[in-house]
This record gives structure tokens, C-alpha cells and sequence, in this order.
């Protein structure tokens, strides 16, 4: 069991290393570089920057070194804790990031509690009464949930809000919040703007794990040590949650390496449609503007809670499946 | 309408703001756009010159009487200069307070504040954006010879700190910024006409001397422009720049090694998290980062451009007042909220949430924008621009990787037939709701450097006979069983590949719709869509065809000439090795092979040391050459596709109807929005 825990750690150690050449490189693959993007945006917004200025720029950001040495400049400044300097936003990483990071674990937590709090006595629900008009019922509205794309219902939720309550566009505070350092209002003022995001995130989510929750209890239910456990009388719902709800968790838990970089990064796209202060769209800038930095660092982020995610889940699995810890010391 | 209808509307917008084409137009077109209301006539306010007019007594904002009353600050009559810029407002004296609520996309958008504060450049253009004005310089002359250009100041004018804004500020500019190399590494073309360098001499506290060897006439212009050494403050020191004629001295020493050692200043640089001297100075100079720079725009930050609101607040020490000596701006403050996106930016504009807003607004959305006037209570104004095309297909002269296509490129027939095979009334009516005007590249024809309304049609009108029988003489005659026409060395058919970047216009989908035309010619294009960096990689590269951007700027030709003629390799879409060597003066690139473009070359070189009427000559004589030869096909322009939508709240007065939309009108800035105000 300890070995294994420990070639797990090894394994997980090599990966991140990997990750962080991987990001890096790749990255840098399409041609051009920040000036490139910088130049572009500037001049397509009715700027102007020549071409002495953009070799000033390459030499102030290190942009004219060979891509080893930024590479190694930046790492070595990861080790040590120091992510860089975003040249976009002018400002160091660590602060970049930092500003963001509790809004989106805010909302993503929020999103994921919300998509389990329904998932879980609706699979279960589903799944026990099998056929009924509540089952159809959930069953429509799952497929719904599960078809229809995330951004769009965000955007329709976002035109109907404002054309019918006239609400506040985006974003995860009103106007006469933004700018106020944090009290007891602002608390308030978020809580009351979290739901709509936090939904539109969960929907998606809520749906499939309905399907498999569903399924996967379905499959349990049909087994004979239930009908063992019926037929010794014993109560119906401890006979559903003892064992066939729990054998049917696994799913859950095999998702958790997926839920940490979900966490920090929350859904790009949809933060991008409702204008979310979360990191999902400062890594799509990044890339876009190709801040080398900044794209290594949340990249290498998500990638390291990737990692550490899987690992935390195998844990877990073991822990919720007696079957897979057999296994393992058989 | 009903309730049902109008979600249905909902829904038809919904789809205009997820689609780029937008094609829910409600036909604005140009015959009833003068009708429409929404386009009015150029106004704005205007500078008093006559000195009798200078108000005698001052008043001030009440925010600033506080301060004045609690001695943080002293009073209005010693905070301005004895001379200060007189406005004269628009409609009537304003109210002061008030915040101007604004939307902004993030760090890059700095030329979101930037042009709000544009009265810190030494020259201005009037509101109609022909006549140059007095701005930070009270007057300017230059000499017979064209050698010498000198600049009054305002005698007691100060930075917004409340040190004293002197002639040494721009000698510590030239001496101690820009001559550093380690900070300006290479020198810039504006003070260096034909190569030679030029010098900025102090003659007195409020006199300043700019001497070039050559004779240069065009640097009134080029104080007037959105130039590097004309740009002011805000634009020019920002985002690791560092021109702009002057800077504050006494701010700014303190972070060089002149004036301590450079162990000091980098154990300084250390100390506050910089890598090194050089790294914080290009910090400390940037008003959008360090709200503690000096300043002399009529807002300064209070909260930095990276952060998600950007904030400003009035300037204490603004040297303008209106006729009647109230120091301006009148709106306290200007708060700019972070839209992640433009389509987030759109919406909050038509929900009414920005009391002012032209940038990001897109033309496509202008019947959702329209039909939300009265609930969000605003105006909708469009702002017509004055260069030619807003979409010019950017023919690349010195395109050599497929020698068949660099020879078709290359000829002017070949590309006078491209243009006639364009239909730019459908492009017109789809992309610009009809409002634009068709035709060629020139400037508008009210422009003193348009060369006369027959050059709007020159070769640009859709003529696809005509366009048919002149490829058919020029030996593109044999055609595959599809009608397309076939290349002269291995008889495949002729593709032409078009590159096209979705920034501020939907250009792919344009490029797409002028593919589809040109198969009436039988020519066959394949659109490319590159993200916008590796767009100006490619191109950097020389390996575009066609390249579509607009040639917005290029109504003042000497000013931003890189998208009429390939002068300047930054974005020489039209040929960059060509753009290299006319820029390093023969040292790098190719010599063009092309007469015409040679005679471009000279007609522009020699310009800098013409006079206005004779400039206004030869620009007309190189938009003449450039239009008969098509180097750039225009199509579509004097459009408000950008920055030309003005969301307006009602609650603002001295709002011009129609305001100048240009690179050097700096739209907003033009229209001084010191002098707008709340009206209740």
C-alpha cells in the first residue's frame, strides 16, 4: 500500500516536470510573440507602435533570448516561488492570478456542491423509481441539460435578465460594490449575483452525473444481494444506501482529479460569456496575447492540480471501493 | 409590440450578438441616414487664441474648494497659469461633479484613457480635425528655413503635483530619456528627418527650441499627430514608451543613475520588485500603472489600469478653463469597469450601465442599440470617419514563394481587375448596415489631400465585364470546366490566398463574400484566417498574399502612411521587403522594381520639408498613384464601424452631435470631454 502511494508520488513528480516544458513550448509554437500580439492589439484599437519601439519592447521583456533561457529563467523562478511577471497585465503572476483565485474557487465550488446536491437524490431517485412520471420528467430534463450548450443558455439567461428585470449585465458585483473594499453589503452583493453563474456552471455537470448515477445504480439494484437483503426484510432505504449507492459513487470519485483544476480555472468559455472575474479568462488571454508567463504559470497550475487531482482520487477510490483495496493487496 | 414579440426580437437579437455578420439589418441605408438623425453635423468646442478673452477670475470645482478650505491645497487662482488654455464650451457652462461611468476590456486598453486625457499633447487639431490648435504649447512658430520650430508655454502652468511644468522638461526629456539608450534603444524618425538628428534646446523657463539640419515643415503636423514625439503624455510614456517631447524632471530623477549611482537606483529598482533600473523608470513614467506620476491630462489614475476597474479623478492643477474661468474638467471622476469580452461590453452599454461610450461598440448591433434608447436613456449618435475604406484588401508586392502568384500580384491590371469584380453595395449592405460609402481607398473628399471625387470610382465600381476582358488580355484567358482561370506555368487552376484576422471587423466573412463575387471573374480565393499575432508574424515573414486590414489613419498620409503605401515596416502589408529598405534608406530590404512605387518613395521623402499647400500637392499625387495602380483595393469606408457608434446618456450636455472619428482627432479626445458635464 505505502509502495504504491510512493511510485504514485513519483510518477506524479515526473508528469509535473513534463507539464511544465510541455506548456512552455507549446505555447510558443505558433509564430510571433507578445510584441507580435501587442503591436496587433494596439493597432486594431487605433494605436500606433513602430518598429523601433517593438525591438525596445522585445529587449524590456527578454522576448529576444532563445526559448531555453526564457524557459529556464522562468522555472527556476517557479522553484523558488516567484511565477514571473505577466507582461500584459504589467503586474507580477502570483498577483495576477492571486486577484482572481478565491472568486473562481468561490464559484466553482459553489457550481460543484450545486451540481452534486442535485445529482445525487435525483440519479438516485431516478433510479429507484424507474419509469415513473418523475423519472421521465428528470430524464427530459437531464438530456435538456445535457444538449444544450453551456455558453449559449448563459448567453439567453444573460438577455432575458436584462430585458426582463432590467438586472445588473455580468460579472459578480453591482456597480456600486465594485469599488468598495469588503463588508457585510458586499458579501451580500455577491451572494445574491452567485446563483445565476453558479447554475448556468452546475447544469451541464448536474446532467451527467444524473445519467450515471442512474445507470450505475440501476446496474446494482438488479443484484442478487439486494434482493438477498429485501427478502431478509430488511428496511428499503437502508437496503439502497448501504451498499448499491455507495458501489455506485465510484464515478464521483474517479471525477475529483478533474474537479481541482476545474476549481482554479472554472469554465472559460462561460466566464468569458458572463464576464466573470474568474481565471478561465485570463488564461485564454494569456494565450492569445501569448504572455509567456502568465499562460506557463495557470497552465502549469491546472496541469499540477491535474496531477495531485488523480492522485487524491485513486486514494479515494480505494477508500469508498473495499473491492479495489482487495485488489491491490491480492 | 406585445410581450411575445418582443422576445422574439430577443431572440433575433440574440442571435446578432452571437453572430459577427449581424445580419438582422434594419436598413439604415445612406439615403435616409441623413434622415435617420443619428448623424449630425461636426461641432465641438473650440479654443479662444484672442488673449483679451482670458477670463480674470477663477473658479473651482467644489471638490477642490474642500481641499482649498482645508489648506491641502492652494488656491485656484495660484494652481493655474497666467495664460491657461480658454475652451469654449459647446452649448452652456456646466455643472461640476459627477462620475463618468465607462467600459473597458483590460490592461491592453490603455488607449481607452489614453484619448480622454489627449489635451496633454503640445498641439491639437480643432474638433473638424483640420486646423492645428494650441493645447500644453500656447503658440508655435517656425523659421523661413524650415529648420527651426519653437514652442511657447504657459508661463506658470504645473504638473498635476503642483511643480512647476518648464522648458526643462523637455530638455530632461531629450538629454536624459530619450538619448539614453538603455532606455531608447533605438532612436525614432520623427526627430530625425532624412537621418540627420535632430536637438531640443531650453531658450527660457517658457520657450523651447526643436532644431533639425533639414528643413521640416511637417513637424507642426507631426506635434499635432498621434506621432511618437506629437502623442503627449499619456499615450507616449506608457507601455514601456518613452517620447513625447517631455516628461516631469523633478518626478522622474530620482529613478535614474545620473543623479545617484547605479547601485542605488537598481538596489532601489530591487528593493520595490523590479529586475532592474530600467524596469521600474518604464513603470514610474506610466500613468495607466503609478498613479503617483506627475501629470498634466485633466484626469490622472487613482486606480491602475490592471486592476478591474481603472479610476481617475480630476487633475487639481488643469490648466483650461471655459469663458468663464471655471477650471475644467467638470466631471469629478471617470470610473471604467473590466468587460471580459466586447460582446459583455455591448450589452452593458445598451443596458444603459456607461454614461458615455464609442469604443468596442459594435455597428452590427446598432438596431438592438437603437431599440433600447428610451428604456436605457441614451442617444445613439453615428460619427461618420474620413478615411477611405474601413476594409482594403492589401495586395503584397514582394510576395516570392510561388513565383506564378508573385508575378499575377505584381501586375496592375491583374489587380485593377480584382477590384472591379468587388460588389461593393452588397458588401455595404451587410457589413455596414448600408451607411458606409463604397469605392476606392482615398481619403474623403472633403480632405485637402484627396486628389478629386473621380478617384472614388477610379477602377473601384463593379464592372465584373470589364474586369473579365482585361484577365483575358493579360493571359489569364484559359479556364478549368468550373469557369475558374489557370495559371500560365503548369495549367492548374490560379488560387489566391487572402489572410484575414477577426479583430474589429468581421473581415473573414467579408474576405468570404468577395471570394464568392470574384468567382463571376473566375478567380479562385482561398480566405485564411490567422489569429491577429500570427497574422503580423506572417506577414513580418513575407508570406501573405493579400492581406485585409483597414486604412483607417490614413487620411493624414505624412502622419500614419503604413496603410496606403509600404513605408513602414511594422504592418507593411503591401510588401515589407520594400518597406525595409525605403525605412533603413537602402541598407536593408529590396529596391522596388516597380517605377511607380519609386516615385512614391520620392514623392513622400520629399515632403517633410514642403510647405502645407505643397504637401497637401504632393500627398494627392501619391493617392493618384496608389489608386491607378491598386496596391491597396478599397472597398467600404467613411463608415462609424470604428469608434463611430456613441452611446450618449441624456444626462449629459455639451455632447457635439457629430464628433471627428480619426487616428489624430484621438477620438474622444477632440471633442474635449473636459467640458462635458452632468446636467443634473
Amino acid at each position: 500500500m505505502l509502495a504504491y502511494i510512493f511510485r504514485r508520488l513519483i510518477f506524479a513528480a515526473a508528469t509535473t516536470v513534463a507539464i511544465s516544458v510541455i506548456a512552455f513550448v507549446i505555447i510558443q509554437l505558433p509564430p510571433g510573440d507578445f510584441v507580435d500580439a501587442y503591436i496587433a492589439s494596439i493597432s486594431a484599437t487605433g494605436g500606433q507602435v513602430s518598429l523601433a519601439e517593438a525591438e525596445g519592447l522585445r529587449i524590456q521583456f527578454g522576448l529576444d533570448r532563445p526559448m531555453y533561457l526564457q524557459y529556464f529563467a522562468w522555472i527556476t523562478g517557479v522553484v523558488q516561488g516567484d511565477f514571473g511577471f505577466s507582461v500584459e497585465w504589467r503586474r507580477p503572476v502570483s498577483e495576477v492570478i492571486g486577484d482572481r483565485l478565491w472568486m473562481t474557487v468561490i464559484i466553482s465550488v459553489f457550481a460543484i456542491l450545486l451540481s452534486w446536491g442535485l445529482a445525487l437524490p435525483i440519479g438516485i431517485y431516478s433510479a429507484v423509481r424507474q419509469y415513473s412520471i418523475g423519472d421521465y420528467v428528470f430524464t427530459f430534463v437531464g438530456f435538456f441539460g445535457l444538449a444544450v450548450p453551456n455558453f449559449l443558455l448563459a448567453l439567453i439567461i444573460l438577455y432575458f435578465s436584462f430585458v426582463l428585470f432590467g438586472a445588473n449585465v455580468g460579472g459578480l458585483f453591482s456597480a456600486e460594490y465594485q469599488l468598495e473594499p469588503w463588508s457585510w453589503g458586499k458579501v451580500w452583493d455577491l451572494a445574491k449575483h452567485l446563483p445565476l453563474p453558479g447554475l448556468i456552471l452546475a447544469i451541464g455537470g448536474t446532467a451527467q452525473l444524473i445519467r450515471i448515477m442512474r445507470a450505475n445504480l440501476l446496474d446494482e439494484l438488479r443484484k442478487p444481494y439486494v434482493v438477498t437483503a429485501r427478502a431478509k426484510g430488511m428496511r428499503e432505504s437502508r437496503v439502497i444506501l448501504k451498499y448499491p449507492v455507495r458501489a455506485a459513487l465510484n464515478p464521483f470519485a474517479s471525477t475529483i482529479g478533474y474537479l481541482f483544476p476545474f476549481v482554479v480555472s472554472g469554465s472559460i468559455i462561460i466566464s468569458l460569456v458572463l464576464s466573470l472575474p474568474t481565471v478561465g479568462p485570463l488564461l485564454l488571454r494569456s494565450l492569445v496575447a501569448q504572455d509567456m508567463q502568465l499562460a506557463g504559470t495557470i497552465v502549469l497550475m491546472l496541469g499540477v492540480l491535474t496531477v495531485i487531482g488523480t492522485f487524491i482520487s485513486d486514494l479515494v477510490l480505494m477508500w469508498v471501493d473495499p473491492r479495489l483495496r482487495a485488489g491491490l493487496d491480492g | 409590440m406585445n410581450r411575445f414579440s418582443r422576445y422574439l426580437v430577443g431572440f433575433a437579437t440574440l442571435a446578432a450578438l452571437t453572430s459577427t455578420t449581424g445580419l438582422v439589418v434594419d436598413a439604415i441605408a445612406q439615403s435616409t441616414l441623413a434622415e435617420s438623425g443619428l448623424v449630425g453635423e461636426l461641432e465641438g468646442a473650440t479654443i479662444i487664441r484672442d488673449p483679451a478673452r482670458i477670463p480674470t477670475s477663477f473658479s473651482e470645482a467644489p471638490m477642490l474648494a474642500e481641499r482649498v478650505a482645508a489648506g491641502d491645497l492652494p488656491a485656484v487662482e495660484s494652481r493655474l497659469p497666467s495664460e491657461p488654455l480658454v475652451i469654449q464650451v459647446l452649448d452652456e457652462i456646466g455643472k461640476y461633479g459627477g462620475t463618468w461611468r465607462r467600459g473597458f476590456i483590460g490592461p491592453s486598453d490603455g488607449e481607452n484613457g489614453n484619448r480622454i486625457n489627449a489635451s496633454d499633447k503640445l498641439l491639437f487639431w480643432d474638433f473638424s480635425g483640420t486646423e492645428i490648435v494650441p493645447s500644453v504649447a500656447k503658440d508655435w512658430s517656425i523659421s523661413d528655413d524650415g529648420r527651426v520650430i519653437t514652442l511657447s508655454l504657459r508661463k506658470g502652468m504645473r504638473w498635476s503635483d503642483g511643480a512647476p511644468f518648464t522648458a526643462d522638461d523637455f530638455v530632461f526629456w531629450f538629454e536624459d530619456l530619450y538619448s539614453n539608450t538603455d532606455i531608447v534603444p533605438t532612436p525614432i524618425a520623427d526627430m530625425s528627418p532624412n537621418g540627420k538628428p535632430g536637438r531640443v534646446v531650453k531658450v527660457d523657463e517658457t520657450t523651447v527650441r526643436f532644431e533639425f539640419d533639414d528643413p521640416y515643415f511637417l513637424f507642426i503636423d507631426m506635434l499635432a499627430g498621434d506621432t511618437l514625439i506629437g502623442g503627449g503624455q499619456s499615450v507616449r510614456q506608457a507601455r514601456g514608451q518613452t517620447f513625447g517631447a517631455y516628461a516631469p524632471a523633478h518626478y522622474l530623477k530620482q529613478f535614474l543613475p545620473e543623479n545617484s549611482s547605479l547601485e542605488e537606483v537598481n538596489a532601489m529598482a530591487e528593493a520595490e520588485g523590479f529586475d532592474d533600473w530600467v524596469q521600474m523608470l518604464h513603470f514610474k513614467k506610466d500613468w495607466q500603472l503609478n498613479p503617483e506620476v506627475p501629470r498634466l491630462g485633466p484626469w490622472v489614475t487613482t486606480t491602475p489600469i490592471n486592476t478591474p476597474t481603472w479610476v481617475m479623478e480630476r487633475n487639481p492643477y488643469y490648466w483650461a478653463v471655459d469663458t468663464e474661468g471655471n477650471q475644467l474638467p467638470y466631471i469629478d471622476r471617470i470610473v471604467m469597469t473590466l468587460a471580459e469580452d466586447t460582446e459583455v461590453l455591448n450589452l452593458r452599454a445598451i443596458a444603459g450601465e456607461y454614461d458615455m461610450q464609442e469604443r468596442h461598440i459594435d455597428l452590427g448591433k446598432l438596431p438592438v442599440i437603437l431599440e433600447n434608447q428610451e428604456k436605457s436613456d441614451y442617444t445613439v449618435r453615428l460619427d461618420l470617419a474620413f478615411n477611405g475604406s474601413d476594409t482594403v484588401l492589401q495586395i503584397n508586392q514582394t510576395y516570392d514563394e510561388d513565383p506564378e502568384i508573385a508575378k499575377w500580384l505584381k501586375n496592375a491590371d491583374f489587380r485593377r481587375s480584382l477590384s472591379m469584380g468587388i460588389d461593393r453595395d452588397q458588401l455595404n449592405e451587410t457589413f455596414w448596415l448600408g451607411v458606409g460609402i463604397p469605392g476606392s481607398a482615398v481619403p474623403a473628399d472633403s480632405s485637402p489631400y484627396n486628389p478629386g471625387p473621380e478617384w472614388r470610382d477610379k477602377w473601384s465600381t463593379f464592372e465584373p465585364d470589364q474586369a473579365n476582358a482585361l484577365l483575358d488580355s493579360i493571359g489569364l484567358d484559359k479556364k478549368d470546366s468550373e469557369g475558374f482561370r489557370l495559371r500560365t506555368d503548369n495549367g492548374e487552376r490560379l488560387r489566391i490566398e487572402v489572410q484575414a484576422v477577426k479583430a474589429f471587423l468581421p473581415w473573414p466573412q467579408q474576405a468570404e463574400m468577395i471570394a464568392e463575387q470574384w468567382k463571376d471573374i473566375g478567380i479562385q480565393a482561398d480566405v485564411r484566417e490567422f489569429e491577429r499575432g500570427q497574422a503580423m508574424g506572417r506577414t513580418r515573414e513575407n508570406k501573405h498574399q493579400i492581406m485585409v486590414w483597414t486604412n483607417g489613419g490614413t487620411e493624414l498620409l505624412y502622419l500614419f502612411p503604413r496603410h496606403a503605401i509600404p513605408v513602414d515596416p511594422t504592418e507593411a502589408f503591401m510588401g515589407p521587403r520594400w518597406a525595409s529598405w525605403f525605412a533603413s534608406n537602402g541598407e536593408q530590404g529590396v529596391k522596388p522594381d516597380d517605377p511607380n512605387m519609386l516615385k512614391i518613395f520620392d514623392l513622400f521623402r520629399s515632403a517633410g520639408g514642403q510647405r502645407e499647400q505643397e504637401r497637401f500637392k504632393t500627398a494627392q499625387e501619391i493617392w493618384k498613384i496608389v489608386i491607378d495602380q491598386q496596391y491597396g483595393i478599397g472597398t467600404v469606408g467613411q463608415s462609424p464601424a470604428l469608434m463611430g457608434v456613441r452611446i450618449v446618456s441624456n444626462k449629459l450636455g455639451n455632447i457635439p452631435s457629430r464628433v471627428c472619428i480619426a487616428q489624430h482627432c484621438r477620438t474622444p479626445g477632440g471633442s474635449h470631454p473636459e467640458t462635458w458635464f452632468f446636467k443634473e
